[in-house]
Protein backbone atom coordinates (compact mmCIF):
# COMPACT_ATOMS: atom_id res chain seq x y z
CA UNK A 1 0.00 0.00 0.00
CA UNK A 2 1.28 3.22 -1.21
CA UNK A 3 1.99 5.66 1.83
CA UNK A 4 0.64 8.71 2.33
CA UNK A 5 1.16 11.78 1.38
CA UNK A 6 2.08 13.56 4.67
CA UNK A 7 1.88 11.56 7.97
CA UNK A 8 2.40 13.68 11.41
CA UNK A 9 2.25 11.69 14.35
CA UNK A 10 1.33 13.07 18.41
CA UNK A 11 3.55 16.70 17.04
CA UNK A 12 4.06 18.60 20.04
CA UNK A 13 5.55 21.85 19.75
CA UNK A 14 6.06 24.81 22.25
CA UNK A 15 8.04 28.40 22.28
CA UNK A 16 9.56 30.10 24.82
CA UNK A 17 8.24 33.91 25.31
CA UNK A 18 8.48 36.64 27.33
CA UNK A 19 11.41 38.15 29.81
CA UNK A 20 10.64 34.77 31.85
CA UNK A 21 10.98 32.94 28.91
CA UNK A 22 7.81 30.64 29.59
CA UNK A 23 7.01 28.33 27.04
CA UNK A 24 3.84 28.92 25.36
CA UNK A 25 2.18 25.22 23.29
CA UNK A 26 1.45 25.61 19.76
CA UNK A 27 0.73 22.46 18.97
CA UNK A 28 -0.18 19.99 21.83
CA UNK A 29 -0.89 16.76 20.22
CA UNK A 30 -1.23 16.78 16.81
CA UNK A 31 -1.78 13.97 14.34
CA UNK A 32 -2.80 13.52 10.93
CA UNK A 33 -2.73 11.48 7.75
CA UNK A 34 -2.77 13.22 3.84
CA UNK A 35 -3.82 10.24 1.11
CA UNK A 36 -1.72 10.94 -1.92
CA UNK A 37 -3.90 12.11 -4.61
CA UNK A 38 -6.27 14.20 -1.96
CA UNK A 39 -7.02 17.52 -1.40
CA UNK A 40 -6.89 17.92 1.97
CA UNK A 41 -8.00 21.02 4.00
CA UNK A 42 -6.41 21.99 6.83
CA UNK A 43 -9.09 24.19 9.29
CA UNK A 44 -8.71 25.79 13.25
CA UNK A 45 -9.50 29.18 14.33
CA UNK A 46 -6.66 31.92 14.69
CA UNK A 47 -3.95 30.16 17.00
CA UNK A 48 -5.10 26.62 16.71
CA UNK A 49 -1.49 25.64 15.46
CA UNK A 50 -2.83 25.42 11.63
CA UNK A 51 0.67 28.00 10.81
CA UNK A 52 3.12 25.94 13.18
CA UNK A 53 2.11 22.62 11.73
CA UNK A 54 2.74 23.72 8.38
CA UNK A 55 6.56 25.15 9.55
CA UNK A 56 6.76 21.28 10.88
CA UNK A 57 6.54 19.77 7.69
CA UNK A 58 8.95 22.02 6.39
CA UNK A 59 11.26 21.78 8.52
CA UNK A 60 11.32 25.41 9.38
CA UNK A 61 10.50 24.78 13.26
CA UNK A 62 11.54 21.26 14.49
CA UNK A 63 9.03 19.74 17.21
CA UNK A 64 9.57 19.14 21.05
CA UNK A 65 7.91 15.90 21.04
CA UNK A 66 6.36 13.45 17.72
CA UNK A 67 7.21 12.22 13.98
CA UNK A 68 5.99 12.22 10.86
CA UNK A 69 7.02 11.94 7.17
CA UNK A 70 6.42 13.83 4.14
CA UNK A 71 5.81 12.23 0.82
CA UNK A 72 7.67 8.83 2.39
CA UNK A 73 11.20 10.95 3.66
CA UNK A 74 11.43 11.87 7.07
CA UNK A 75 10.33 15.47 8.12
CA UNK A 76 13.35 17.61 7.35
CA UNK A 77 14.56 15.14 4.36
CA UNK A 78 16.21 17.26 1.49
CA UNK A 79 14.85 15.03 -0.71
CA UNK A 80 11.28 15.43 0.05
CA UNK A 81 11.77 18.88 -0.76
CA UNK A 82 12.32 18.28 -4.41
CA UNK A 83 9.31 17.39 -4.96
CA UNK A 84 7.31 19.87 -2.68
CA UNK A 85 5.50 23.12 -3.73
CA UNK A 86 4.72 25.96 -1.21
CA UNK A 87 2.99 29.08 -0.67
CA UNK A 88 3.70 30.75 1.98
CA UNK A 89 0.43 32.05 4.23
CA UNK A 90 1.50 35.80 3.15
CA UNK A 91 3.65 35.70 0.05
CA UNK A 92 7.37 37.25 1.26
CA UNK A 93 9.28 37.23 -1.81
CA UNK A 94 12.71 39.31 -2.27
CA UNK A 95 10.74 42.07 -3.65
CA UNK A 96 13.65 43.58 -5.56
CA UNK A 97 13.30 40.58 -8.39
CA UNK A 98 10.95 40.82 -11.75
CA UNK A 99 8.63 38.02 -11.48
CA UNK A 100 10.56 36.51 -13.91
CA UNK A 101 13.68 36.48 -12.27
CA UNK A 102 12.21 35.59 -9.14
CA UNK A 103 11.03 32.40 -11.16
CA UNK A 104 14.42 32.02 -12.45
CA UNK A 105 15.94 32.20 -9.01
CA UNK A 106 13.57 29.39 -6.92
CA UNK A 107 13.61 27.44 -10.11
CA UNK A 108 17.52 27.13 -9.50
CA UNK A 109 17.04 25.55 -6.25
CA UNK A 110 15.41 22.72 -7.66
CA UNK A 111 18.07 22.31 -10.20
CA UNK A 112 15.88 23.32 -13.58
CA UNK A 113 18.32 23.79 -15.84
CA UNK A 114 18.32 26.71 -17.87
CA UNK A 115 16.57 25.89 -20.83
CA UNK A 116 13.63 24.23 -18.84
CA UNK A 117 13.36 27.49 -16.76
CA UNK A 118 12.94 29.29 -20.13
CA UNK A 119 9.91 27.29 -21.02
CA UNK A 120 8.30 26.59 -17.61
CA UNK A 121 8.90 30.66 -16.61
CA UNK A 122 6.06 31.99 -19.16
CA UNK A 123 3.91 28.85 -18.79
CA UNK A 124 3.47 29.30 -15.31
CA UNK A 125 3.26 33.10 -15.64
CA UNK A 126 0.51 32.56 -18.52
CA UNK A 127 -1.13 30.01 -16.15
CA UNK A 128 -1.29 32.39 -12.82
CA UNK A 129 -2.07 35.45 -15.05
CA UNK A 130 1.55 37.29 -14.68
CA UNK A 131 2.70 37.05 -17.95
CA UNK A 132 2.21 40.64 -18.94
CA UNK A 133 3.27 42.23 -16.04
CA UNK A 134 6.76 39.98 -15.68
CA UNK A 135 8.95 42.48 -15.72
CA UNK A 136 7.93 44.57 -12.65
CA UNK A 137 9.61 43.93 -9.63
CA UNK A 138 7.44 42.24 -7.24
CA UNK A 139 7.64 45.33 -4.93
CA UNK A 140 5.14 46.83 -7.87
CA UNK A 141 2.77 43.98 -7.07
CA UNK A 142 -0.88 44.36 -5.64
CA UNK A 143 -1.19 41.65 -2.80
CA UNK A 144 -3.32 39.93 -5.19
CA UNK A 145 -0.19 39.80 -7.72
CA UNK A 146 1.92 38.35 -5.01
CA UNK A 147 -0.56 35.67 -4.40
CA UNK A 148 -0.31 34.55 -7.94
CA UNK A 149 3.38 34.98 -8.49
CA UNK A 150 3.35 32.75 -5.05
CA UNK A 151 1.41 29.64 -6.60
CA UNK A 152 3.51 30.33 -9.55
CA UNK A 153 6.62 29.93 -8.24
CA UNK A 154 5.20 26.90 -5.83
CA UNK A 155 4.52 25.19 -8.92
CA UNK A 156 7.75 25.39 -10.21
CA UNK A 157 9.33 22.00 -10.17
CA UNK A 158 5.55 21.03 -10.91
CA UNK A 159 5.43 19.15 -7.48
CA UNK A 160 3.83 15.62 -6.39
CA UNK A 161 2.60 17.46 -2.83
CA UNK A 162 1.66 21.29 -2.91
CA UNK A 163 1.47 22.95 0.65
CA UNK A 164 -0.61 26.49 0.40
CA UNK A 165 -1.41 28.81 3.58
CA UNK A 166 -4.63 30.78 2.65
CA UNK A 167 -3.95 30.18 -1.52
CA UNK A 168 -6.90 32.48 -1.57
CA UNK A 169 -5.72 34.94 0.56
CA UNK A 170 -6.27 38.71 -1.40
CA UNK A 171 -7.63 37.61 -4.31
CA UNK A 172 -10.64 38.70 -5.97
CA UNK A 173 -13.31 36.33 -6.07
CA UNK A 174 -12.78 35.81 -10.10
CA UNK A 175 -9.07 34.71 -8.84
CA UNK A 176 -10.28 32.37 -6.36
CA UNK A 177 -12.08 30.71 -9.08
CA UNK A 178 -9.01 30.57 -11.10
CA UNK A 179 -6.79 29.44 -7.94
CA UNK A 180 -9.58 26.57 -7.29
CA UNK A 181 -9.42 25.51 -10.89
CA UNK A 182 -5.67 25.22 -10.46
CA UNK A 183 -6.03 23.07 -7.86
CA UNK A 184 -8.50 20.90 -9.00
CA UNK A 185 -6.58 20.75 -12.32
CA UNK A 186 -3.51 19.60 -9.96
CA UNK A 187 -5.41 16.94 -8.41
CA UNK A 188 -6.58 15.40 -11.63
CA UNK A 189 -2.77 15.24 -12.23
CA UNK A 190 -2.51 12.80 -9.35
CA UNK A 191 -1.03 15.75 -6.92
CA UNK A 192 -1.68 16.01 -3.29
CA UNK A 193 -2.78 19.07 -2.29
CA UNK A 194 -2.40 20.11 1.49
CA UNK A 195 -4.05 23.70 2.49
CA UNK A 196 -4.47 25.52 5.25
CA UNK A 197 -7.93 28.17 4.84
CA UNK A 198 -9.99 30.38 6.53
CA UNK A 199 -12.26 30.08 3.60
CA UNK A 200 -14.77 27.30 4.40
CA UNK A 201 -16.88 27.50 1.59
CA UNK A 202 -13.94 26.66 -0.74
CA UNK A 203 -12.71 23.88 1.19
CA UNK A 204 -15.75 22.32 1.15
CA UNK A 205 -16.25 23.07 -2.90
CA UNK A 206 -12.71 21.35 -3.44
CA UNK A 207 -11.48 19.21 -0.28
CA UNK A 208 -12.06 15.37 0.08
CA UNK A 209 -10.73 15.02 3.63
CA UNK A 210 -10.49 17.70 6.44
CA UNK A 211 -8.52 17.85 9.83
CA UNK A 212 -9.92 20.34 12.16
CA UNK A 213 -7.67 21.86 15.05
CA UNK A 214 -7.96 23.13 17.58
CA UNK A 215 -5.93 24.63 20.73
CA UNK A 216 -3.29 22.58 19.07
CA UNK A 217 -5.22 18.93 18.76
CA UNK A 218 -6.74 17.54 15.92
CA UNK A 219 -10.20 17.23 17.04
CA UNK A 220 -11.94 16.50 13.95
CA UNK A 221 -10.64 14.32 10.95
CA UNK A 222 -11.84 12.22 7.82
CA UNK A 223 -13.08 12.28 4.61
CA UNK A 224 -15.33 15.46 3.65
CA UNK A 225 -18.43 13.49 2.57
CA UNK A 226 -18.41 11.17 5.94
CA UNK A 227 -18.17 14.01 8.34
CA UNK A 228 -20.75 15.82 7.08
CA UNK A 229 -23.30 13.32 6.25
CA UNK A 230 -25.84 13.30 9.25
CA UNK A 231 -25.74 9.50 9.39
CA UNK A 232 -29.64 7.64 9.37
CA UNK A 233 -31.18 11.00 8.19
CA UNK A 234 -33.15 12.13 4.82
CA UNK A 235 -33.85 15.70 4.17
CA UNK A 236 -36.78 15.54 1.77
CA UNK A 237 -38.14 18.86 -0.02
CA UNK A 238 -41.69 19.20 -1.47
CA UNK A 239 -43.17 22.15 -3.45
CA UNK A 240 -45.56 24.39 -1.32
CA UNK A 241 -46.84 25.52 1.83
CA UNK A 242 -49.55 23.63 3.40
CA UNK A 243 -50.04 24.17 6.71
CA UNK A 244 -52.30 20.73 6.97
CA UNK A 245 -48.96 19.03 5.95
CA UNK A 246 -46.87 20.21 8.71
CA UNK A 247 -49.26 19.21 11.10
CA UNK A 248 -49.38 15.82 9.12
CA UNK A 249 -45.89 15.33 8.91
CA UNK A 250 -44.90 16.37 12.32
CA UNK A 251 -45.37 12.90 14.06
CA UNK A 252 -42.71 10.77 11.05
CA UNK A 253 -40.47 13.75 10.87
CA UNK A 254 -37.63 15.32 13.16
CA UNK A 255 -37.97 18.63 11.90
CA UNK A 256 -40.22 20.29 9.61
CA UNK A 257 -39.93 23.74 8.25
CA UNK A 258 -41.92 25.91 5.32
CA UNK A 259 -40.73 28.78 3.37
CA UNK A 260 -40.11 30.18 0.29
CA UNK A 261 -42.58 28.24 -1.46
CA UNK A 262 -41.52 25.21 0.22
CA UNK A 263 -41.45 22.53 2.70
CA UNK A 264 -38.32 20.70 3.83
CA UNK A 265 -38.88 17.78 6.07
CA UNK A 266 -35.69 16.03 7.65
CA UNK A 267 -36.82 12.38 8.57
CA UNK A 268 -34.85 9.01 9.88
CA UNK A 269 -34.08 7.25 6.89
CA UNK A 270 -35.97 4.07 7.85
CA UNK A 271 -39.28 6.34 7.45
CA UNK A 272 -38.66 7.99 4.58
CA UNK A 273 -41.40 5.92 2.61
CA UNK A 274 -43.72 6.53 5.17
CA UNK A 275 -43.16 10.46 4.87
CA UNK A 276 -43.29 10.09 1.16
CA UNK A 277 -46.52 8.38 1.67
CA UNK A 278 -48.06 10.81 3.65
CA UNK A 279 -46.99 13.93 1.80
CA UNK A 280 -48.33 11.67 -1.44
CA UNK A 281 -52.10 11.42 0.30
CA UNK A 282 -51.89 15.21 0.29
CA UNK A 283 -51.08 15.79 -3.09
CA UNK A 284 -47.81 16.83 -2.13
CA UNK A 285 -45.00 17.48 -5.45
CA UNK A 286 -41.62 16.35 -4.06
CA UNK A 287 -38.19 18.09 -5.08
CA UNK A 288 -35.61 16.15 -3.56
CA UNK A 289 -34.91 13.25 -1.56
CA UNK A 290 -31.41 12.98 -0.42
CA UNK A 291 -29.03 12.20 2.60
CA UNK A 292 -29.06 14.94 4.80
CA UNK A 293 -25.65 16.80 5.29
CA UNK A 294 -24.13 19.63 7.69
CA UNK A 295 -22.32 22.55 5.90
CA UNK A 296 -18.95 22.90 6.95
CA UNK A 297 -19.53 26.17 8.88
CA UNK A 298 -21.54 23.95 10.63
CA UNK A 299 -19.87 21.10 11.17
CA UNK A 300 -16.54 23.42 12.02
CA UNK A 301 -18.39 25.35 14.42
CA UNK A 302 -20.17 22.56 15.78
CA UNK A 303 -16.72 20.81 16.49
CA UNK A 304 -14.86 23.93 17.78
CA UNK A 305 -17.57 24.98 20.25
CA UNK A 306 -17.39 21.44 21.64
CA UNK A 307 -13.97 21.34 22.58
CA UNK A 308 -13.46 25.19 23.44
CA UNK A 309 -13.94 24.68 26.97
CA UNK B 1 27.02 24.09 -5.26
CA UNK B 2 24.48 25.67 -7.51
CA UNK B 3 22.38 26.70 -4.29
CA UNK B 4 25.27 27.79 -2.45
CA UNK B 5 26.27 30.47 -5.42
CA UNK B 6 21.95 31.44 -6.45
CA UNK B 7 22.00 32.38 -2.76
CA UNK B 8 25.45 34.36 -3.16
CA UNK B 9 24.47 35.80 -6.43
CA UNK B 10 21.27 37.18 -4.47
CA UNK B 11 23.04 38.88 -1.62
CA UNK B 12 25.09 40.66 -4.28
CA UNK B 13 22.14 41.67 -5.91
CA UNK B 14 20.39 42.82 -2.70
CA UNK B 15 23.44 44.57 -2.17
CA UNK B 16 23.42 46.51 -5.55
CA UNK B 17 20.03 47.17 -5.05
CA UNK B 18 20.54 48.49 -1.45
CA UNK B 19 23.24 50.82 -3.08
CA UNK B 20 26.45 49.74 -0.42
CA UNK B 21 28.75 49.83 -4.14
CA UNK B 22 28.40 53.53 -3.73
CA UNK B 23 30.85 53.41 -0.66
CA UNK B 24 33.24 53.16 -3.34
CA UNK B 25 32.46 57.18 -4.76
CA UNK B 26 32.99 58.08 -1.50
CA UNK B 27 35.97 56.10 -0.81
CA UNK B 28 37.07 58.21 -3.76
CA UNK B 29 35.64 61.57 -2.71
CA UNK B 30 37.66 60.49 1.25
CA UNK B 31 41.24 60.47 -0.78
CA UNK B 32 41.17 63.23 -3.10
CA UNK B 33 39.71 65.72 -0.37
CA UNK B 34 42.61 64.21 1.75
CA UNK B 35 45.45 64.95 -1.03
CA UNK B 36 46.15 68.19 -0.57
CA UNK B 37 47.25 67.63 3.02
CA UNK B 38 50.22 65.68 1.07
CA UNK B 39 53.60 66.93 2.15
CA UNK B 40 55.01 69.15 -0.06
CA UNK B 41 58.60 68.44 0.05
CA UNK B 42 59.78 64.82 0.00
CA UNK B 43 58.51 62.68 -3.20
CA UNK B 44 59.11 59.15 -1.28
CA UNK B 45 57.06 60.98 2.10
CA UNK B 46 54.33 61.89 -0.17
CA UNK B 47 54.00 58.83 -1.61
CA UNK B 48 54.43 57.18 1.62
CA UNK B 49 51.79 59.44 3.78
CA UNK B 50 49.52 58.91 0.31
CA UNK B 51 49.40 55.00 0.24
CA UNK B 52 49.10 54.89 4.50
CA UNK B 53 46.38 57.43 5.14
CA UNK B 54 44.43 55.19 1.72
CA UNK B 55 45.30 51.63 3.49
CA UNK B 56 43.66 53.11 6.68
CA UNK B 57 40.61 54.41 4.98
CA UNK B 58 40.60 51.04 3.14
CA UNK B 59 40.23 49.60 6.12
CA UNK B 60 37.80 51.79 7.87
CA UNK B 61 35.16 51.65 4.69
CA UNK B 62 35.87 47.80 4.47
CA UNK B 63 34.92 46.73 7.83
CA UNK B 64 32.12 49.42 8.14
CA UNK B 65 30.86 47.57 5.09
CA UNK B 66 31.73 44.21 6.53
CA UNK B 67 28.83 45.14 9.57
CA UNK B 68 26.47 46.53 7.26
CA UNK B 69 26.16 43.40 4.86
CA UNK B 70 26.20 40.51 7.45
CA UNK B 71 24.38 42.07 10.77
CA UNK B 72 21.28 42.08 8.80
CA UNK B 73 21.33 38.88 6.77
CA UNK B 74 19.56 36.53 8.73
CA UNK B 75 17.38 38.37 10.86
CA UNK B 76 16.65 40.53 7.68
CA UNK B 77 14.79 37.61 6.08
CA UNK B 78 13.56 35.79 9.34
CA UNK B 79 11.83 39.42 10.11
CA UNK B 80 10.44 39.47 6.20
CA UNK B 81 9.97 35.75 6.48
CA UNK B 82 11.92 35.80 3.07
CA UNK B 83 13.57 32.30 4.30
CA UNK B 84 10.52 30.47 4.51
CA UNK B 85 10.01 30.12 1.01
CA UNK B 86 14.10 29.15 0.92
CA UNK B 87 13.87 26.61 2.72
CA UNK B 88 11.08 25.20 1.72
CA UNK B 89 12.97 23.95 -1.63
CA UNK B 90 16.00 21.83 -1.35
CA UNK B 91 18.34 24.42 0.23
CA UNK B 92 19.84 22.94 3.26
CA UNK B 93 20.89 24.99 6.35
CA UNK B 94 24.04 24.66 6.00
CA UNK B 95 23.64 25.88 1.71
CA UNK B 96 22.19 28.83 3.06
CA UNK B 97 24.26 30.03 5.28
CA UNK B 98 27.30 29.25 2.89
CA UNK B 99 25.65 31.03 0.59
CA UNK B 100 24.81 34.58 2.35
CA UNK B 101 28.82 34.27 3.42
CA UNK B 102 30.32 34.15 0.32
CA UNK B 103 27.65 36.58 -1.75
CA UNK B 104 28.96 39.21 1.37
CA UNK B 105 32.84 38.56 0.61
CA UNK B 106 32.17 38.60 -3.24
CA UNK B 107 30.45 42.19 -2.65
CA UNK B 108 33.50 43.27 -0.16
CA UNK B 109 36.13 41.99 -2.33
CA UNK B 110 34.33 43.66 -5.54
CA UNK B 111 34.28 46.91 -3.36
CA UNK B 112 37.54 46.42 -2.50
CA UNK B 113 39.22 45.90 -5.44
CA UNK B 114 37.48 49.00 -7.35
CA UNK B 115 39.22 50.75 -3.58
CA UNK B 116 42.42 49.67 -4.44
CA UNK B 117 42.52 50.35 -7.89
CA UNK B 118 41.51 54.08 -6.81
CA UNK B 119 44.06 54.50 -4.52
CA UNK B 120 46.44 53.28 -7.23
CA UNK B 121 45.04 55.48 -9.99
CA UNK B 122 45.00 58.93 -7.41
CA UNK B 123 48.65 58.19 -6.42
CA UNK B 124 49.86 57.43 -10.17
CA UNK B 125 48.03 60.83 -11.05
CA UNK B 126 49.41 62.96 -8.64
CA UNK B 127 52.85 61.61 -7.97
CA UNK B 128 53.33 59.67 -11.26
CA UNK B 129 54.40 56.57 -8.71
CA UNK B 130 53.16 52.88 -9.73
CA UNK B 131 52.24 51.89 -6.52
CA UNK B 132 50.79 48.27 -7.08
CA UNK B 133 51.92 46.79 -3.74
CA UNK B 134 48.77 48.95 -2.42
CA UNK B 135 47.11 45.23 -3.34
CA UNK B 136 48.69 43.26 -0.36
CA UNK B 137 47.55 45.79 1.92
CA UNK B 138 43.99 45.62 0.43
CA UNK B 139 43.95 41.93 0.59
CA UNK B 140 44.53 41.92 4.28
CA UNK B 141 41.89 44.36 5.01
CA UNK B 142 40.46 41.83 2.89
CA UNK B 143 41.23 38.98 5.41
CA UNK B 144 40.02 41.14 8.40
CA UNK B 145 36.72 41.82 6.84
CA UNK B 146 36.61 37.83 6.23
CA UNK B 147 36.69 37.35 9.75
CA UNK B 148 34.31 40.38 10.70
CA UNK B 149 31.79 38.87 8.52
CA UNK B 150 32.06 35.45 10.04
CA UNK B 151 31.96 36.72 13.48
CA UNK B 152 28.87 38.63 12.43
CA UNK B 153 27.26 36.14 10.58
CA UNK B 154 27.71 33.84 13.39
CA UNK B 155 26.22 36.57 15.68
CA UNK B 156 23.19 37.08 13.29
CA UNK B 157 22.05 33.64 13.94
CA UNK B 158 20.57 34.27 17.14
CA UNK B 159 21.15 37.58 17.95
CA UNK B 160 18.79 40.74 16.89
CA UNK B 161 20.35 43.20 14.46
CA UNK B 162 21.11 46.31 17.05
CA UNK B 163 22.51 43.51 19.39
CA UNK B 164 24.75 41.94 16.59
CA UNK B 165 25.64 45.54 15.23
CA UNK B 166 26.87 46.53 18.79
CA UNK B 167 28.48 43.41 19.42
CA UNK B 168 30.80 43.52 16.03
CA UNK B 169 32.11 46.89 16.96
CA UNK B 170 33.04 45.74 20.37
CA UNK B 171 34.87 42.62 18.51
CA UNK B 172 36.84 44.74 16.43
CA UNK B 173 37.83 47.10 19.10
CA UNK B 174 38.22 44.40 21.44
CA UNK B 175 40.65 42.37 18.57
CA UNK B 176 42.60 45.75 17.46
CA UNK B 177 43.29 46.42 21.26
CA UNK B 178 44.63 43.17 22.42
CA UNK B 179 47.95 43.26 21.41
CA UNK B 180 48.72 46.23 23.72
CA UNK B 181 46.35 46.12 26.35
CA UNK B 182 45.79 42.53 26.95
CA UNK B 183 49.39 42.21 26.73
CA UNK B 184 50.77 44.73 28.95
CA UNK B 185 48.20 42.96 31.70
CA UNK B 186 49.75 39.63 31.13
CA UNK B 187 52.73 41.17 31.53
CA UNK B 188 51.87 42.58 34.51
CA UNK B 189 51.16 39.40 35.62
CA UNK B 190 47.50 39.55 37.18
CA UNK B 191 46.57 36.64 39.38
CA UNK B 192 44.15 34.15 39.55
CA UNK B 193 40.07 34.20 37.13
CA UNK B 194 41.73 38.00 36.03
CA UNK B 195 44.90 35.93 34.86
CA UNK B 196 42.89 32.90 33.60
CA UNK B 197 40.45 35.53 31.40
CA UNK B 198 43.07 37.73 29.90
CA UNK B 199 44.78 34.70 29.05
CA UNK B 200 41.78 33.50 27.16
CA UNK B 201 41.13 36.61 25.82
CA UNK B 202 44.72 37.10 24.53
CA UNK B 203 44.80 34.06 22.68
CA UNK B 204 41.50 33.06 21.80
CA UNK B 205 40.35 36.41 20.36
CA UNK B 206 41.98 37.06 16.85
CA UNK B 207 44.11 39.94 17.02
CA UNK B 208 43.08 41.98 13.99
CA UNK B 209 45.97 44.56 14.44
CA UNK B 210 48.12 41.76 12.55
CA UNK B 211 45.98 42.82 9.26
CA UNK B 212 46.88 46.47 9.40
CA UNK B 213 49.46 47.07 6.91
CA UNK B 214 49.35 50.28 6.82
CA UNK B 215 53.15 50.68 7.82
CA UNK B 216 54.77 47.98 5.51
CA UNK B 217 52.95 48.92 3.00
CA UNK B 218 53.30 52.80 3.38
CA UNK B 219 57.14 52.73 3.89
CA UNK B 220 56.94 50.44 0.19
CA UNK B 221 58.37 47.27 1.48
CA UNK B 222 55.34 45.23 1.77
CA UNK B 223 55.15 42.19 4.16
CA UNK B 224 56.50 39.77 2.03
CA UNK B 225 54.93 36.28 0.59
CA UNK B 226 55.37 34.43 4.03
CA UNK B 227 53.48 36.89 6.19
CA UNK B 228 50.62 37.25 3.86
CA UNK B 229 50.35 32.98 3.37
CA UNK B 230 50.71 33.57 7.58
CA UNK B 231 47.60 35.77 7.58
CA UNK B 232 45.82 34.12 5.26
CA UNK B 233 45.45 31.00 6.98
CA UNK B 234 44.84 32.82 10.31
CA UNK B 235 42.06 34.45 8.68
CA UNK B 236 40.74 31.33 7.24
CA UNK B 237 40.80 29.35 10.58
CA UNK B 238 38.81 32.15 12.58
CA UNK B 239 36.36 32.18 9.86
CA UNK B 240 36.05 28.21 10.02
CA UNK B 241 35.50 28.95 13.30
CA UNK B 242 33.06 31.50 13.25
CA UNK B 243 31.15 29.97 10.74
CA UNK B 244 31.35 26.70 11.85
CA UNK B 245 29.32 27.97 15.55
CA UNK B 246 26.71 29.68 12.82
CA UNK B 247 26.06 26.10 11.26
CA UNK B 248 26.08 24.53 14.79
CA UNK B 249 23.09 27.16 16.03
CA UNK B 250 21.28 27.44 12.94
CA UNK B 251 20.63 24.02 11.75
CA UNK B 252 18.34 23.50 14.86
CA UNK B 253 17.26 26.62 15.23
CA UNK B 254 13.40 27.36 15.27
CA UNK B 255 12.63 30.54 12.27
Amino acid sequence: MEKPAVTLNNIKKSYRTGLRMKRKVAVEDLSLDVTRGDIFGLLGPNGAGKTTTIKVLLGIVFPDEGNGSLLGCPLGDRKAHERLGFLPEQPYFYNFLTAEKGLVLYGKFFGLEHRLLAKRTPELLDLVGLRQDSHLTLDKYSKGMLQRFGIAQALLNDPDLVIMDEPSSGLDPLGQKEVRDILLQLRERGKTIFLSSHQLSEVETICSSVSIVNMGRTVKQGRLDDLLAVRGMTRIIFKGEDPAALDALIPVASDVEQSDGRTVVDVETDVTFRALETAHGLGMEMISATPLRLSLEELFLETIRETAG
Amino acid sequence: MKNVLSIAVNVIKDAARKKVFYVVFLFGLAIVALSPLLPTFDLGARAQFLRDISLSLTSLFGVVLAVILSVSQIPGEVERRTIYNILSKPVSRLQYLVGKYLGIMVSIAAILLVMGLEIVLLIFIRLHVFTPLIFEGVFAVFLECAVIAAFCVMLSTFATVPVNAFAAVLFYLVCHVKTGFLHQKLVEGAFGVGKVFTWALYYVIPNLEDFNLSQPVGYGGGAGAAYMLRLTAYALLFVVIFMVAAYLVFRSKDL
